[in-house]
């Protein structure tokens, strides 16, 4: 409790008592940096996994009573951007991504070689059916099939957020569907499965004939497969959602507040990937500028698209696997109080899991499990993580649902219908919750221009007046000269009684007239130095504010 | 709150600069402590090292440079790595000795017993067990099964042991007995049976058969209620002091469709079991009929699961043999008249009715509100739905997806209350 309270206290009293001056300059040259560097050699570095029930007990019991730290994202550079790094890169939002990119994802063109499979171990992880495989070009792959009850629905799955995340940035592996002919497959000699007993003894075809009971067969004899391709360089084990691995020198910041790792908790609910666990990820020690660097993956996105719901009639998303008080109302109510996922009206197809859009509330969304990272999400995350979402059009979202190869044009169809009525959701929650202008220019002639990611996406109605203050901004000791104020009822603002040698920074306060919202008060800071380009941003604070549930009636109201 | 960008980039920087070897554990507990460490380094300037870097990038180079001077081994906690091997001996088959509570015979209480499994083959197991309870039940056993024979069709199991049980109740025959009525009895039994189980489709449709080799040496019972050769002779009730020896052959036709035996929340069994209990000296020799039903019913995307039970047990003499009293169907305990004591109502036919109204509160608890009815009678066609006995109750059910590892009922009944701890569904 006490830690708590040093905790509040420092980051209330920060921007009173911290001064640039004695440390620096607020901006170095190289600000806003585009990339983290990663200048050491991690080669040292030795795998460690981490233990199924261990994170379940732990993120279930402990992880899930923790309060948020109201601690901003640490990885942000100074306008409020996650640079890339080995564990994101830029992509959707950043810059302009075509259907054709999304389509092609994170694959190469060297596609997996079907004619002939060769089983080399059984599927030691995950709850779909399948082997680790070589293909007929001698690739390793990871194979894993549909179950019998949703025929192309988990292979679709898998392909689709493979694309959808690595458009929002995460490393992905190279995933494909393909068919695998239980005719032409051969067993490794080499290849042993692990028993009941924890002895491991030679793969036999009735292992193999074991699996593919599990798994959806189709009329000619085949089966359709998800293949994901062996990683190259060395497998590390899995990434934690807190602290920093102690073995890798490029690790800084604790994984808790890397703005991409909490901001899962948006992108997963838009996915309905429920199964956030550590498990899921894998870090590779892969070669990179001449040394060893981790490279971070999201490994298994397959739990995605209600295909993890349980038992085929659970949906998961909704509660934790342990959920007290949900446990609590439905035993002090017989069951009668019912969960909002037993009455939503499912618009259901072989091909696609249960998911939908119409009551889905992504300030309410929760994983199987917390994680540190989940916890600790913050508003301006969100609004970061929203903006990314919105940045899917209908069109690359189309593209993506596309990849899993539905034979069914109105599965696809209702696919991507509900994804594009739950990205609307995450941009009606996040988007309007705290100030959203984004995206400020200055002209040489001191015009400033900028966006409202709210309005833009359609989510908010337009500020009655945007008002904004100037001020000439010492680099070197953090002084202000006051220039002067100027509103408007556009995004387009002239400074105040401008004089074109008055500094090198400028600092501008934007806040937005919205009786609607009222947070909106709180004003955006940017800052700007003077280039032969002309004036360039270098800094941007976006007012924080704790995340709070939202209320869906009143959003849609709005919209 | 507006943080201003210079302290996120401190803060950023903080994170990383000359990392002690707790701030670098990727436990997660220890996150709040590094949040709170950051953060104090809010409030104090950069170091002068940091003011000659000249670039965020160089900045942020320094203080990797100064972590990969004091790089330590990535480790799981103690906790971690605690939970890491026991669940690795789980899985590698390693984890020999387990809790075994079940007991002799029903009625035994509480009961405490460890079992040791060892794998025979990569997937056949020996099981050497036994359990004890405060009132002398005792029970000690083998058991080999091999799973997965005939191309994953069919189980066969071989069990030999001995039990014994001190103060088993007998209340007199049909329905008019009472509680007050209860005389106690015991046995010992020493027995070995072989079972296969057989499904022809590996779902589904259920063939078993058994044979089992047994002594049944009844004899008095202690307890505070009266022993049993006090209140009866040999001639009023039939098998008093009889020790036979039985060839005990069986046979099951069923349909199974649920997930599995041990927890299920859809799908049934359907099944009629055939037994034979030949006498070698001709005296006790009987047959009798069961036949079960058991069926789940998930209501409202499992907001509830209706589950109904029934089982009819028929038993039948041989021409010149009579049945001992103790080896006649019989209803009460703990997973059938949960209200009742166990062996309350006996007599040479019975019919058991439960239904179950299941609240699936999570997925690991279940409560339930139970009613169960039966009755006891001469004659088969006796058995018809008026005077029974019956009870109603509340319950919870910890479980995994395919087992009932624990299981607290309260029932209520004309006898009383019963109260339930055990280690198996009820149904």
């Amino acid at each position: 409790m006490r830690g708590r309270f040093v905790l509040i206290a420092a980051l209330v009293l920060a921007p009173l008592v911290a001064p640039v001056s004695p440390a620096g300059p607020r901006f170095y040259n190289d600000d806003p940096i585009p990339r983290e560097p990663e200048t050491r050699d991690a080669a040292g570095a030795a795998p460690l996994g981490i233990d199924l029930f261990y994170e379940y007990a732990y993120n279930l019991f402990v992880t899930a009573r923790r309060k948020p730290t109201n601690t901003r994202a640490l990885n942000v550079n100074t306008i409020d951007e996650v640079p890339d790094s080995s564990w994101f890169t830029n992509r959707v939002g950043a810059s302009p991504m075509s259907a054709q990119q999304i389509a092609r994802g994170p694959n190469s063109d060297a596609k997996p070689a079907p004619e002939q499979w060769v089983i080399l171990r059984e599927k030691t992880s995950g709850t779909n059916p399948g082997f680790t495989v070589k293909d007929g070009n001698g690739q390793t792959w990871f194979l894993q099939f549909d179950p019998p009850e949703y025929p192309g629905a988990s292979t679709a799955d898998v392909q689709i957020a493979t694309k959808v995340f690595w458009a929002l940035g995460y490393n992905q592996v190279e995933t494909f569907i393909t068919t695998f002919d239980p005719r032409r497959v051969v067993i490794d000699p080499t290849a042993t499965k692990r028993r009941l007993s924890g002895e491991r003894t030679p793969f036999t075809r009735d292992d193999m004939q074991v699996v593919l009971e599990r798994a959806a067969r189709t009329n000619d004899g085949t089966y359709r497969a998800s293949v994901g391709r062996l990683l190259e360089g060395k497998v590390l084990g899995n990434f934690r959602y807190a602290g920093t691995r102690p073995d890798d020198p490029n690790d800084l910041v604790p994984h808790e507040h890397r703005r991409e790792l909490r901001a899962l908790r948006v992108f997963g609910a838009w996915m309905n990937l429920v199964d956030l666990k550590a498990g899921n990820t894998l870090d590779e020690l892969v070669a990179a500028n001449g040394h060893s660097v981790i490279r971070h993956y999201l490994q298994d996105v397959g739990s995605s698209l209600g295909m993890a719901n349980d038992y085929g009639v659970w949906d998961q998303g909704w509660e934790y696997f342990y959920d007290g008080p949900a446990m609590r109302k439905r035993l002090l109510s017989f069951g009668f109080d019912l969960s909002p996922w037993q009455t939503v009206p499912y618009v259901e197809y072989p091909s696609v899991g249960r998911f939908e859009g119409e009551r889905f509330d992504p300030t309410t969304w929760k994983p199987q499990t917390p994680t540190t990272a989940y916890m600790n999400l913050d508003a301006d995350d969100a609004f970061w993580a929203a903006r990314r979402v919105a940045a899917f059009s209908d069109e690359l979202i189309r593209a993506a649902v596309h990849e899993g190869q539905f034979s069914d044009p109105a599965a696809e169809r209702h696919l991507a219908a509900v994804l594009m009525q739950r990205r609307d959701r995450i941009a009606q929650a996040y988007l309007p919750a705290i100030n959203p202008v984004v995206d400020p220019k200055l002209s040489p002639d001191g015009t400033l221009v900028f966006e409202n990611a709210a309005v833009a996406a359609g989510v908010a109605e337009a500020p009655t007046a945007y008002s904004t203050t100037w001020s000439w901004f010492d680099n070197a000791t953090g002084a202000t000269r006051p220039i002067g104020a100027a509103e408007s009822a556009t995004t387009s603002v002239a400074a105040p009684g401008w004089s074109r040698d008055g500094g090198q920074f400028v600092e501008i306060d934007i806040a937005c007239a919205s009786d609607a919202h009222p947070s909106w008060q709180q004003p955006v800071r940017a800052y700007f130095r003077r280039t032969s380009a002309g004036w360039k941003l270098v800094g941007l604070e976006r007012p924080a504010a704790p995340l709070t549930a939202s209320a869906p009636a009143k959003r849609g109201a709005e919209k | 709150m507006t943080r201003p960008a210079a302290v996120v980039v401190t803060v950023m920087l903080a994170a990383g600069t000359a990392p002690t070897a707790q701030e670098q554990a990727v436990a997660p507990e220890q996150a709040v402590r590094q949040e709170i460490a950051v953060a104090a380094e809010l409030t104090v300037p950069l170091e002068p090292q940091d003011q000659q870097a000249g670039s965020r990038a160089g900045l942020i180079e320094q203080d990797q440079a100064r972590k990969a001077a004091s790089l330590t081994a990535a480790k799981p906690t103690k906790v971690e790595a605690y939970v890491t091997r026991v669940y690795d001996a789980f899985l590698g088959g390693q984890m020999h000795w387990h809790a075994f509570f079940q007991n002799a015979y029903s009625g035994g209480g509480f009961t405490i017993g460890a079992g040791y499994l060892l794998f025979v083959s990569p997937s056949n197991t020996l099981d050497i067990r036994g359990s004890i309870t405060p009132s002398g039940y005792k029970r000690i056993e083998a058991e080999f099964i091999a799973p997965g024979l005939f191309g994953r069709r069919a189980t066969f199991s071989a069990i030999g042991g001995w039990r014994e049980a001190t103060q088993v109740g007998f209340y007199g025959f049909g329905m008019t007995s009472t509680v007050d009525a209860r005389a106690n009895y015991s046995f010992q039994q020493p027995y070995g049976s072989a079972t296969i189980e057989v499904r022809p489709t590996r779902k589904l449709f259920l063939v078993r058969g058994g044979l089992e080799f047994t002594q049944w040496k009844q004899g008095p019972g202690s307890g505070e209620e009266p022993s049993i050769e006090t209140k009866y002779t040999p001639e009023t009730l039939p098998g008093l002091g009889a020790q036979p020896v039985y060839l005990h052959t069986t046979a099951t036709v069923g349909v199974d469709s649920r997930a599995a035996v041990g927890y299920a929340r859809s799908g049934g069994l359907y099944a009629a079991t055939f037994h034979d209990f030949a006498d070698p000296d001709k005296t006790h020799g009987f047959q009798q009929v069961d036949y079960e039903a058991i069926q789940h019913i998930p209501l409202v995307r499992e907001a509830w699961v209706v589950s109904l039970h029934g089982l009819l047990q028929t038993s039948y003499s041989k021409a010149g043999q009579q049945i001992p009293f103790f080896m006649m169907p019989s209803i009460g305990g703990g997973s059938d008249l949960r209200a009742y004591a166990s062996w309350r109502l006996r007599d040479l036919n019975s019919l058991l009715l439960q239904a179950e109204w299941r609240v699936i509160a999570n997925r690991f608890l279940d409560m339930a509100v139970f009613y169960d009815t039966g009755r006891v009678a001469p004659r088969l066609d006796a058995l018809k739905l008026n005077d029974l006995k019956n009870d109603a109750g509340l319950g919870f059910r910890f479980h995994g997806p395919l087992t009932t590892p624990l299981r607290l009922e309260l029932a209520k009944g004309s006898d009383g209350f019963g109260f339930v701890i055990a280690a198996s569904h009820a149904f």
